[in-house]
């Protein structure tokens, strides 16, 4: 490539990468500005310096004796029930996701196809819709409840809305073809003939799962494994259509402070406390990954 | 004397648990699409076969708006990012490694690496302050913000498409007198519409699914179709809101069909 | 009848066994009514083209296949409803599905972990089972970072590690280069005798079969044509396609002239009689066309008019240990003699007159195909 050439790519680039500065990546850096600053007094910001918003995100301070300070309890039941929730979430869909990614990777060649779009579908279909319909399934007067009392089985709905099980439910049913693609990705390249070679040498089924097939796909397991994690800790619909106030997570504290809360620094500190831990996700994942490939290639 | 066969492929209880949960993850969203013909006003009872809850959607007026302007804004969004995704796609591929390419693949895929609730306060932040200091206030942000986002959705199936072409063709075509120009509009540019048209129909979609970023984005009066409903989802719930969600599913379902005839055409 | 103890005798009796896969007109037969017995200690191996069947019935010995139709035994056990993992028969795999996980004294104490061996036991024989294949350093190494010969041997010494009745081996010495083939093949021959496991190789190299075979069932088509010790098979071919597959040979189509037993008398065109075996079974009456084979050889160069036949020297091929002749014979048909070149001979002249002289009872009479 010479050098006129070089420039021309420049110019074919520059203005996706515009649109991306300016709205996306560009406002990131004021949100890390506004974090540093004070909140307005309806709303906004007022433009002097203080730390006080990062002081709140980890710690209380008694209004009428400013020396007590104690950690922020709520803030810190929110931060806990967050990574658990997704951790939770996690679990879950590796549970159901790993043997149904087994499930598509086994059908005959051209039958896979179909498996695939079926489970391609639920994962295009709107965030929202799907959070609706695990509402509809789930509340009072939802087919759950109903289908318990007309069997005769509770004689109250039980409450399953605005929960930390509500939640739990909605992000497992959202995320669960996030961790089944990557995982069936691996499983299409494993070569069958070292499972052959496991049973061969006298491994039962759950053995040559054990040390022949999860091994050989763990790539693909960290793969999914993360795809549902790192959406989970940012989720903000599921938790707040379906846990409503009661179990919020940390994209619904955020929002908070932009609502009612009326704390933009607040909430700016808070997301980026947020995007720092994605971050150092990612980060670890690549880092998990690339040292996998350097191992599988000697 | 056939035995049945030893299948390697066999795992004890993987297939149940497959097919429950595929059932698992259908049964809510069947149970949305059933519903919305019910005759009465609930999710629980079946009152009979009705078209009713249609009907009343059409004629909601908010509904028909808020929809007119989703599709709008996802067609305008997609038109442009996929634009702007396939120039930078042709500036990015192919060409080895260059000064800043790490800055731009980190820049092109951050929408899919920040989580939305952080890209929506950040932009709900940054426009507040431009619409204080011009004071307008119309789509134009709402376009922006969409377009952005829509990039990387854009990008990567056009990138693919890119890498997996056959450079040989353009090199038959320079061989034989085509200019840059008429070798990418002859030759590269037709052997590139399947993946820019992937590339078009994904950010159609995900500028349609965009709830987050919409949410804090807008305006007063700018709701688009996710918007108005998270909005409903907070208050009352009528069956009105199974048949939009049904109708909703079913536009999701022909993008997604379509989708995949066109990826899997070319092998 | 075959009493309790002539079943003991045979590893492994394989019994009308047919296997067909797909169904209706898709059907393929890859194996039709193998009969089969192989001995206990002894090295078999399965010969033939790709295609043939010979992989196919190693499957089913394994278990990874079950036969449409037959029985086979295991040391006299209705094998039917084992599955591999239950069967005390192991694989060395063509391409050595080597789990590329796990490190090379991994890879072959993984047989004994899961037969749920202690510790202490797995590491002595991981030990003395890479001591046996000449891998004693390699221990910690990953499969990724050995040669093609090197996780060969770990495929091998991984089989062998659960010390298991029979061996199976799918074409394991295909990969290697010609001087590491022949190294392995010394090899596997010690190893076999000394550990007296009973060898089943499959392979479609003709020489590989008829160095360290102690039988060689010949197949083709998903049929065993012949059966017999290497000796047997390269002298005594019973079919055209046997004698065509091992070694070089020399078909004649000549008239019988008597029979007697096991040999009959062949009428040359000269006039000359010649003695000839009989396959089998093989009952001609006077006056018949058959097809008679004659290795390289068996057959000498002489004077024009001296010898069996008169023939024309088409050209002479140089192989260092000998010399391959190629002749054409009065009636067009080509002719291949081979000579050892000691004694300094000269070779003929290209277009020369030679007589060919055929060893009496060399000539096997071949089945009809």
């Amino acid at each position: 490539m010479n050098r006129s050439t070089h420039g021309w790519k420049w110019l074919l680039v520059s203005p996706a990468l515009l649109v991306l500065v300016f709205a996306a990546s560009g406002p990131l850096l004021i949100v890390a500005v506004y974090s540093f600053l004070s909140p307005g007094n309806m709303g906004g910001v007022a433009w002097e310096f203080s730390t006080e918003a990062w002081f709140r995100v980890f710690f209380k301070r008694d209004i009428f004796e400013p020396e007590n300070v104690a950690l922020n309890a709520d803030f810190l039941a929110v931060f806990q029930r967050t990574l658990w929730l997704s951790f939770q979430t996690t679990v879950i869909c590796a549970l159901l996701g790993f043997p149904t990614a087994w499930f598509i990777a086994t059908r005959p060649p051209h039958r896979r196809m179909i498996w695939l779009f079926l489970i391609t579908v639920p994962f295009w279909t709107n965030l929202l819709i799907r959070t609706f319909a695990i509402q509809e399934l789930i509340r009072n007067n939802g087919t759950i409840n109903t289908l318990l009392q007309w069997l005769g089985i509770t004689s109250r709905p039980i409450d399953m809305m605005y929960t930390d099980f509500a939640v739990l439910m909605g992000m497992s049913y959202v995320f669960l073809p996030l961790m089944v693609l990557p995982l069936y990705a691996a499983m299409e390249k494993l070569d069958f003939r070292l499972v052959e070679a496991g049973y061969d040498l006298y491994a039962s089924r759950m053995q040559v799962l054990r040390h022949v097939i999860l091994p050989l796909v763990k790539p693909g397991f960290i793969a999914g494994s993360i795809l549902v994690f790192i959406p989970s800790i940012g989720a903000y619909v599921t938790p707040s259509v379906l846990g409503g106030g009661r179990s919020m997570m940390v994209g619904n504290l955020i929002a908070l402070q932009f609502g009612q809360g009326r704390n933009w620094p607040l909430g700016a500190a808070l997301a980026m406390l947020l995007l720092v831990v994605v971050v150092t996700a990612l980060i670890f994942y690549l880092r998990v990954t690339s040292r996998e490939t350097g191992e599988r290639h000697g | 004397m056939a035995n049945p066969a030893f299948d390697v492929r066999r795992l004890p209880g993987f297939g149940t648990v497959a097919i429950l949960t595929l059932a698992l993850l259908y049964l809510p969203i069947v149970m949305l699409v059933v519903f919305s013909f019910n005759e009465a006003p609930s999710q629980s009872t079946w009152g009979g076969f009705s078209l009713k809850w249609y009907e009343a959607a059409f004629n909601n007026r908010q509904v028909i708006e808020v929809s007119i302007r989703s599709l709008w804004l996802a067609l305008v969004a997609a038109g442009i990012s996929t634009f702007l995704a396939t120039l930078a796609a042709l500036a990015t591929t192919r060409v080895g490694r260059f000064p800043g390419q790490t800055m731009i693949y980190a820049l092109i895929n951050q929408p899919l690496m920040v989580p939305e609730i952080v890209t929506g306060i950040a932009l709900l932040i940054f426009v507040a302050f431009l619409k204080v200091q011009t004071g307008y206030t119309g789509m134009g942000y709402l376009v922006l913000a969409h377009t952005a986002f829509c990039i990387p959705f854009a990008y990567l199936p056009i990138r693919a498409r890119l890498e997996t072409m056959d450079l040989t063709l353009e090199r038959a075509a320079a061989d034989l007198y085509a200019t840059p120009v008429k070798t990418f509009t002859y030759v590269t540019f037709p052997l590139l519409v399947p993946g820019i048209v992937a590339g078009f129909m994904l950010g159609f979609v995900v500028s349609l699914d965009t709830v987050v970023i919409t949410e804090f984005v807008k305006s007063a009066g700018q709701d688009t179709l996710p918007t108005y409903m998270l909005g409903q989802l907070r208050r009352s719930i009528t069956p009105e809101m199974n048949a939009i969600a049904t109708l909703f599913l079913a536009l999701s379902l022909v993008v997604v069909s379509l989708f995949f005839l066109i990826t899997r055409k070319r092998g | 009848m075959v009493t309790d103890q002539q079943n003991h005798h045979d590893e492994i009796e394989i019994v009308r066994v047919g296997k067909v896969f797909g169904q209706g007109d898709t059907a393929y037969h890859a194996l039709i009514d193998i009969d089969l017995a192989i001995r206990s200690g002894e090295f078999f191996t399965l010969l033939g083209p790709s295609g043939c069947g010979k992989t196919t019935l190693l499957r089913v010995i394994a278990g990874f296949e079950h036969p449409n139709s037959g029985t086979l035994r295991i040391k006299g056990v209705d094998v039917a409803g084992q599955a591999p993992n239950q069967r005390r028969v192991n694989t060395v795999f063509q391409n050595y599905a080597l789990f590329p996980h796990l490190t090379v004294a991994q890879n072959i104490g993984f047989g004994l972990k899961m037969l749920g061996r202690p510790r202490a036991e797995i590491a002595a024989t991981t030990d003395e089972m890479m001591h046996l294949v000449k891998m004693d350093s390699m221990a910690a190494r990953k499969p990724a970072e050995l040669s093609g010969g090197q996780q060969q041997r770990v495929a091998l010494a991984r089989a062998l590690a659960p010390r298991p009745n029979v061996l199976l081996l799918d074409e394991p010495l295909s990969a290697l280069d010609l001087k590491l083939r022949k190294e392995m093949q010394t090899e596997l021959k010690r190893l076999q005798v000394e550990t007296g496991i009973t060898f089943v190789f499959v392979t479609h190299d003709q020489e590989e079969a008829l160095t360290m075979s102690d039988r060689i069932a010949v197949m083709q088509q998903g049929r065993i044509l012949q059966l017999g010790t290497p000796q047997e098979i390269y002298h005594a071919p019973t079919t055209r396609f046997v004698a065509d597959f091992i070694g070089e040979t020399n078909v004649l189509n000549l008239q019988v002239v008597a029979v007697q037993g096991n040999s009959a008398e062949l009428a040359l065109p000269s006039g000359q009689v010649v003695s000839a075996r009989l396959a089998a079974g093989l009952v001609p009456k006077q006056g018949d066309t058959v097809a008679a084979v004659i290795r390289p050889e068996q057959a000498t160069l002489t004077t024009p008019d001296a010898g069996h036949m008169p023939a024309t020297v088409h050209n002479a091929v140089f192989f260092g240990t000998d010399t391959h002749i190629h002749l054409t014979l009065a009636d067009g048909q080509p002719f291949i003699l081979r000579r050892q070149n000691n004694a300094g001979l000269s070779d003929p002249e290209q277009g020369s007159q030679i007589g060919v002289t055929l060893a009496q009872g060399a000539l096997q009479i071949l089945k009809g195909d």
